[in-house]
């Protein structure tokens, strides 16, 4: 296992976001898919703990925003596919705006000179 | 976001119950996973159990994952509590026998308060069933210009009728009916009505339809329509629906049936089930009264029932009845004067059973609560005892991170556990133990009617539910903090052996409260049944042993008044011929019976009225036989004659000795003068005191007057036989001579005059009866806390008792010293309870009950609330249960053997 040097970790809320986005790109997939992905998307800066993505993918399938099925991988490894729904894909927008405001609050405030 | 959150709660909620599948799920995620990271491991190069071992720890502890994922799909508290019963479930099966005290005891009180709450309800809180909207429904009472509530004439309610704004009003009258052919006559129960009785309470008709104002007019025979009870058309008719437009015989009467109540509706008496609704104004067809008797303003005899209308408030409503009847005894000062009336809730209304069951039953419920109380307290002292006994795996809970609350809730949850296995228990046996509210009737005619829905409703769950709540909060609270202020590091150290001080202070506070509540509830059934002993010595005036007594209801045969005379005449000469009969009357009302008894206003020659006061006297109707068969001496004059009959001119009356000493004091009253019935009467004779309507009334004014001279078509008719031997024995005698005259004629409920005469009775009889079984469940619940708190006690200090045995200390000491210590607790507990006694036998003895609008009422409890007696037998009978309770571990300490209480350390 390759050591990162300075891993980050994830900022509260934005996981959501994330696993929505990556299921959007990759369309359906397994968690563990989604959390390699985040993880080289990231440069590896982001190091995803399985004790965080599990419960919010259990979240986000409470909130109906993606949908669980059982499938099989191309090795023949038994795994759960999530897949956005119409619902997801909602909330990812709205949660994608609310993303950037929020991020173009934070650029403008660490812009002005102190 | 709200909405969100609604979805994700409704999702965990529903995992709950999956939570079985959703751990399969999650262990198949965490497989797979597990098996992906593998995979990496090995295709970077890893040997397969190293990248086995590997991908586990990346993970990260496969057992927190899962604790993770858990939280995330269900609701942490609610999953906890559902451990919590688990938990306690398994607790209480591990300590059966703990539990099934608890439990049964926790039934018994629970039991008994629902089930005194379930005929409150029925009869106080939600006396109708089956009408719209009950709670704006009231009684409507006329009153008299001394404040006395009597019943409503039918021109009076045709100006309520007409002139209310604030109410809808409407009146009834129960009567017996007899239906079918002639021969076979059934005796039934109904109401005569108002037109628009249905539309005022709001029934909904089962098949057909209710009466319409414009079909039942005021006009007599009118409207031979009747309306049937769900219940009897489900009995006699088969449920047909196409009863609706046959007809029913009624007193000898076709009347067309128009439609069915619903099944909820019994009538507009509270406990009450009627059969047969027929419009008032068929009176004078179906009884035979005479039509100037229904347009008399003098004749009250409807009760009146109200509906507030919407917006309206009690007291606005109220107000206008009061200033319309004002005004209606002005415009009518030749019968009203000074009259009113008045709106009441329908529990408060002085008709019906009510009256009887207002007193006993806040009795009751009141002690009840003590029961449940005395419940709760022997409750705690079992789970103290449990949770003493717990103690090392709380304190081992605790150090492995539980937090207190955690504990103290867990606690609570095994508490509520039982108390709601108590409160389902109880709750099963509420229908059966409601019925016993039969019980509280006395026998006769109102208990054939009475009804009561003992199917548990809303009011009655949610009652028991709160019952058992507050229970388990004050059987469990005490534990719970107890466990939740455990000291920790001395339990650790101390595990099994422990100073008690704190736990068993605590179980001898329960204990003293337990006591004073039995002694409570012990000067209760004592002063009652003092009470009642007391009522009982009262002699009557009158002799009714030997005495049958048969109420005939002629009107239901179409008799005429006339006919009705005649057939008396005729069963009196028949019975004094048949053997074994010595006497033979008959009468309109009949002494201490429960039935309203009825007076008549006079004016009195020679007394001169004080202003507003009231001259209503209780009157009788009589044959010549009654004081001559009651063994009513005559005092001074005459009894009446066969002289004293339709035809004579001169009206006689015969006053009691009551009458003569409050209306002629010092004068002869022979030949003085009576004004009633808009008659003039000459008094002829003065008869003996005795007592009319209750043992224990005060001396009452009453006089009589001759059968032939003053009955009327609406009287009841009491006829009596006295025979040498048992009164029942005359029976078939009656039976058979009254067939002889009219076989259409039936002797349906003759009694004993001594049995009906229990009815007056009766109210008292219950309260003392029911006081008695309930102060000895009591007692036994205090005796067995008390035995349980020394038993414990005595366990906890072997140790120490042994030392002292060892020591020297002689076993009769030993036992001694246990049975003060128990004797101590007993002490404190009864001064407290004889000074909470003291305190609610003052209130009590204000609570009354009345059997009729007319009497007055009388004291539940007699005149004993402060006998001391009562109070000191109590105490001492309580001190030596609980000497008893005390000496059985006494006698276990003082045979403890040194050496094993020694080494059993």
């Amino acid at each position: 296992m390759k050591k990162t040097p300075n891993p980050v970790s994830i900022l509260q809320g934005t996981l959501d976001l994330m696993i929505l986005r990556t299921l959007v790109s990759l369309g359906p997939n397994h968690a563990y898919a989604i959390a390699t992905r985040l993880e080289q998307v990231s440069d590896e800066l982001l190091k995803v703990n399985q004790g965080t993505l599990y419960p919010a993918l259990v979240r986000l399938e409470q909130n109906g925003w993606i949908k669980g099925t059982w499938g099989r991988t191309d090795s023949n490894r038994e795994a759960k596919y999530y897949a956005i729904t119409k619902a997801g894909l909602k909330a990812l927008e709205e949660e994608t705006h609310r993303w950037r405001q929020m991020a173009g609050v934070m650029d403008r405030l660490l812009a002005e000179e102190p | 976001m709200m909405r969100r959150f609604l979805v994700r709660t409704t999702a965990k909620i529903i995992n709950l119950w999956r939570s079985q599948r959703a751990e399969m799920e999650m262990d198949r995620e965490i497989t797979a996973h597990v098996e992906f990271l593998e995979d990496e491991y090995e295709r970077r190069g890893m040997p397969q159990e190293e990248a086995r071992a590997a991908a586990r720890r990346a993970l990260g502890g496969t057992e927190q994952a899962r604790q993770l994922h858990r939280d995330a799909r269900t609701i942490l508290w609610l999953d906890d509590l559902l451990r919590d019963i688990q938990f306690g479930i398994r607790m209480m099966l591990r300590n059966l026998s703990h539990s099934t005290v608890a439990v049964l005891t926790l039934a018994i009180g629970i039991g008994a308060c629902a089930t005194a709450f379930t005929w409150i309800n029925g009869i106080l809180i939600q006396p109708l069933s089956g009408v719209a909207d009950p709670m704006r429904l009231v009684t409507l009472e006329s009153l008299t210009p001394n404040g006395a509530m009597v019943p409503n004439s039918y021109p009076d309610f045709r100006d309520f009728r007409e002139h209310l704004r604030t109410v809808d009003v409407a009146v009834f009258r129960p009567s017996a009916f007899s239906v079918g052919p002639e021969g076979h006559g059934e005796r039934i129960w109904g109401e005569m009505v108002s037109g628009n009785y249905f539309a005022v309470l709001g029934v909904q008709p089962e098949v057909g339809r209710i009466f319409q104002s414009t079909e039942v007019p005021d006009a007599p025979g009118m409207s031979p329509v009747a309306i049937l009870s769900d219940r009897y058309w489900r009995s006699h008719f088969g449920a047909d629906p196409s009863i609706v437009g046959k007809t029913i015989r009624i007193n000898e009467h076709e009347l067309t049936i128009v439609g069915v109540t619903s099944p909820q509706f019994h009538g507009s008496i509270p406990a009450m089930a009627f059969d047969i609704w027929v419009p008032y104004m068929e009176q004078s067809a179906l009884n035979g009264v005479p039509l100037w008797m229904l347009r008399d303003r003098h004749n009250r005899n409807m009760l009146g029932i109200a509906r507030i209308k919407p917006g309206v408030t009690f007291e606005q409503a109220r107000q206008e009845v009061k200033a319309l009847a004002e005004r209606m005894a002005v415009a009518n000062a030749d019968v009203s004067e000074g009259m009113s009336a008045t709106l009441l809730p329908l529990w408060k209304s002085p008709h019906g059973p009510q009256g009887l069951l207002v007193g006993p039953l806040r009795i009751v419920m009141g002690v009840s609560v003590l029961l449940l109380a005395i419940v709760c307290a022997n409750v705690a002292n079992l789970l103290l005892a449990r949770a003493t006994m717990r103690e090392p795996e709380f304190a081992a809970r605790l150090a492995l991170g539980a937090s207190r609350l955690r504990l103290a809730r867990q606690v609570l949850t095994e508490t509520l556990l039982l108390t709601f296995a108590g409160a389902g228990l109880g709750l099963a046996a509420t229908p059966w133990l409601s019925h016993a509210l039969q019980l509280l009737l006395p026998p006769g005619n109102v208990r054939q009617l009475v009804s009561m829905d003992t199917r548990p409703n809303l009011a009655v769950l949610s009652f028991t539910a709160g019952a058992a709540i507050l229970a388990a909060l004050i059987a469990g609270l005490t534990p719970a903090l107890r466990v939740g202020r455990l000291n920790l590091t001395s339990r650790l150290n101390a595990i099994g052996r422990n100073d008690q001080a704190g736990r068993s202070r605590i179980g001898s506070a329960f204990v003293a409260c337990e006591v004073a509540l039995a002694l409570v509830t012990l000067v209760g059934a004592g002063l009652f049944l003092r009470g009642f002993r007391q009522t009982l010595n009262i002699n009557p005036g009158f002799d009714p042993n030997h005495v049958l007594v048969n109420q005939f209801y002629l009107s239901t045969n179409s008799y005429t008044l006339e006919q009705r005379k005649e057939f008396c005449r005729r069963l009196d000469e028949r019975m004094m011929s048949a053997p074994g009969v010595t006497e033979v009357a008959y009468s309109d009302g009949t002494p201490l019976a429960f039935e309203p008894s009825w007076w008549e206003e006079l004016e009195i020659e020679g007394y001169t009225r004080h202003a507003n006061e009231n001259m209503n006297v209780y009157r009788n109707v009589i044959s010549l036989g009654y004081l001559p068969l009651m063994h009513i001496p005559i005092i001074e004059g005459r009894n009446f004659t066969e002289q004293d009959n339709e035809k004579s001119d001169d009206a006689v009356m015969i006053v009691n000795q009551a009458f003569v000493r409050r209306y002629f004091p010092g004068r002869d009253p022979i030949g003085k003068k009576v004004h009633g019935w808009g008659r003039w009467f000459h008094v002829v004779g003065v008869a003996a005191d005795s007592k009319y309507h209750y043992l224990s009334e005060p001396e009452t004014p009453y006089f009589y007057v001759p059968f032939r001279q003053i009955y009327r078509e609406d009287m009841n008719l009491a006829f009596y036989v006295r025979t040498g031997g048992a009164p029942e024995s005359i029976l078939s005698t009656l039976r058979m001579q009254t067939r002889e005259i009219d076989p259409n004629v039936t002797v349906f409920d003759a009694a004993p005059l001594i049995e009906s005469i229990g009815a007056s009775l009766y109210p008292q009889k219950v309260a003392a009866s029911l006081m008695s079984v309930l102060s000895a469940l009591a007692l036994l619940l205090a005796a067995v806390g008390l035995y349980s708190v020394m038993a414990y006690w005595v366990a906890q200090r072997t140790q120490e008792i042994g030392v002292r045995i060892a020591l020297g200390a002689a076993p009769a000491h030993v036992l001694g010293m246990v049975v003060r210590q128990g004797l101590a607790v007993t002490s404190l507990g009864l001064v407290a309870g004889l000074g909470l006694a003291w305190m609610l036998a003052r209130s009590v003895a204000s609570v009354s009950f009345t059997n009729s609008a007319m009497g007055s009422s009388a004291s539940l409890m007699g005149d004993s609330s402060t006998d001391p007696l009562v109070y000191v037998a109590a105490a001492v009978f309580l001190y030596v249960i609980a000497a008893i309770a005390a000496f059985l571990p006494a006698r276990r300490a003082a045979a403890i053997e040194p050496m094993r209480a020694l080494r059993a350390e």
